[in-house]
């Protein structure tokens, strides 16, 4: 017998019961195996506990400390003053707006630029696309750190290709990431760059789980291409579309590496996000318990908003 | 052009110029890779006129990248085989037996989707300071395990599901254990699922680039992501060696990426949930 050939964890698990119900009606699945669950999990259980589980109840801890991070006895509690410190702390409000600013480029845009490709591709039925979207997610599996090389030298204002095609033109260009005003758009452009192909895959995917007979049915009562797009396209993709803005928007509050290889926070303090600044002050200030508090506030920021946005976009039990 | 052809082909016309945006820093770096500093200076879309090897040479030898090279494989090896072969029993484990806690340990292993690495990478690097791990290959291996271990879970859990329980009865009615029955029926039918978790594990262990920036301050114990940014930051201005040691680090994951292309897009689909 195959395996059912679908990934999709609903799916799956959907399948699999399916299987098991009409042959073993009043058994419940899974075996008792005494201990034996237990060994499997245990390698597992204790490599996960070690260095996530514990690292992660030792945030919560630390942050609650003033420590320089040199020996153990330095460290004092202080409560949750190095929480009242992030909020009042200029620099970290500073970062923090940056994040926000850097949503509409690494969330809306690349949302809008793989959406509409995909659209179209699923409702005109094009040939080929399959081959092209090879092409398009290329940059999403990229380390963010050579993306960021790339696209420095790419953008660079003195021996890069963009400004000496545009002075050729007769512009005179901006030095992009070194510009105040520039740098932090450009981050995010390059941000926008990295993401959308990731977007297109994933619409390209849950357009081929929308039955066509929708599409027949809106084509029957006279719609055309924007109302099918509307009317079927758009309902049929609000899971991956919650999917999508959840993890592009997870991305932007998290944002370290692109920006540690362009501009590494600067000029001045233009480009500081929260991991950068979170990093800067646990090391590079020797602030462990304050950056932790930090660390910890991004994690709760991140997990707050990605679960907003699958609650207000996702399913509602439907 | 009729009206009915003149929609596709704006369509195919856009389409094309995403896949163009999407590829050509890429194409742009290996042409520079390939070029004198010169030559670069005319052109970047041009053909490098006699191919430029010892680009590859100087970023190779002199810009260490032969050694984070080496270092970025070990630390691959060093996660991807132990973290398939373990999340392929904790799999395994909560997708075959019925035992006490198994929800409640379920949902503990699922928690590493949700916290990310920022969250827990300071006492991360003082408890591999204590373990006097730090400037060492296991401060990337042994941490990269551990946050495997969720997104592995949770995918090897589903494809053992999938696979018909008559199947895993009639090895136990042949008499085979359970050890048997996981790595001589089960595995191989897991195969394709095993296959996307791999190589998910490899790209995420290839890119990795906070851990390794923290715990390792030792050139030596460079990987590439890491490596490439200092070598950036010190050889400004020659392009070709830079653009030499950007190919090394993403060839690999073209090639990767030419011949795994439909378990790499079942794996980013999948790969959406971990954070």
């Amino acid at each position: 017998m195959q395996a059912p050939s679908s990934n999709e964890p609903g799916e799956l698990i959907a399948g699999a019961t399916s299987l098991v119900a009409p042959v073993a009606p009043r058994r419940r699945r899974g075996l008792s195996g005494g201990i034996e669950p237990y060994l499997y999990l245990l390698p597992g259980f204790l490599v996960f506990t070690l260095f996530v589980a514990i690292p992660t109840v030792g945030s919560i801890i630390l942050s609650l400390t003033a420590w320089n991070g040199v020996s153990w006895d330095t460290a004092t509690f202080i409560g949750l003053d190095n929480y009242i410190k992030a909020i009042t702390d200029h620099r970290f409000q500073i970062a923090f707006w940056h994040n926000i600013v850097l949503v509409p480029y690494f969330v809306l845009l690349p949302l809008v630029i793989g959406l509409v490709p995909a659209a179209v591709v699923h409702q005109l039925q094009l040939r080929g696309a399959r081959w092209l979207q090879a092409g398009l997610f290329l940059p999403y599996i990229m380390p963010g750190v050579l993306i960021g090389v790339v696209w420095a030298w790419i953008l660079n204002p003195i021996f890069g290709p963009v400004n000496k095609i545009l002075k050729q033109l007769g512009f005179s260009p901006p030095t992009w990431l070194g510009d105040f005003t520039w740098a932090l758009p450009t981050v995010g452009m390059i941000g926008a760059w990295a993401a959308y192909g990731f977007c297109y895959v994933i619409f390209i995917a849950g357009l081929q789980k929308i039955p066509s007979e929708l599409y027949e049915a809106a084509r029957l009562d006279g719609a055309n291409t924007w109302h099918e797009f509307v009317s079927v396209t758009l309902p049929g993709l609000r899971r991956e579309i919650a999917v999508v803005l959840s993890v592009n928007l997870i991305n932007a509050l998290r944002a370290f590496d692109i920006i540690k290889a362009t501009t590494d926070g600067g000029p001045g303090d233009r480009t500081q996000v929260m991991a950068l600044y979170m990093i800067n002050t646990a090391f590079g200030s020797r602030q462990a318990g304050y950056g932790t508090a930090i660390a910890v506030l991004l994690a709760v920021i991140t997990l707050v908003g990605s679960m907003l946005v699958l609650r207000l976009f996702g399913d509602d039990d439907d | 052009m009729t009206r009915r052809q003149i929609g596709p082909a704006i369509a195919y016309i856009v389409l094309i110029l995403g896949c163009v945006i999407a590829i050509a820093p890429f194409i742009v770096t290996i042409l520079a890779s390939l070029k004198t500093s010169g030559e670069l200076v005319r052109g970047i879309f041009s053909l490098p006129e006699d191919a430029q090897w010892k680009n590859y040479v100087q970023a190779w030898r002199d810009g260490h990248f032969g050694r984070f090279f080496l270092n970025s494989i070990i630390v691959v090896v060093g996660v991807v085989i132990p973290s398939v072969v373990m999340s392929t029993m904790t799999g395994y484990a909560f997708a075959r037996f019925r035992f006490r806690g198994a929800g409640a340990l379920f949902a503990y292993f699922l928690l590493g989707l949700v916290i990310p690495l920022q969250a827990l990478v300071v006492p991360l690097y003082y408890l591999l300071r204590e373990m006097h791990l730090l400037d060492s290959l296991w401060a990337l291996i042994l941490p990269q395990i551990a946050m495997s271990m969720s997104f592995g879970t949770l995918l090897m859990r589903q494809a053992f599901l999938s696979v018909p329980r008559e199947i895993m009865e009639a090895a136990t009615v042949d008499g085979a254990s359970s050890w048997t029955t996981l790595w001589q029926v089960m595995f191989p039918l897991a195969r394709p699922m095993v296959g996307t978790t791999a190589l998910m594990f490899f790209i995420w262990t290839w890119n990795e680039f906070l851990l390794p920036l923290v715990v390792n301050i030792d050139p030596k114990y460079h990987t590439l992501p890491v490596g490439l940014l200092y070598f950036q930051q010190r050889w400004t201005s020659n392009i070709p060696v830079i653009a030499a040691g950007a190919t090394i680090i993403f060839l690999p994951l073209v090639a990767m990426f030419l011949l795994f292309q439909r378990q790499l897009v079942e794996g980013i689909t999948q790969g959406a949930v971990k954070g």
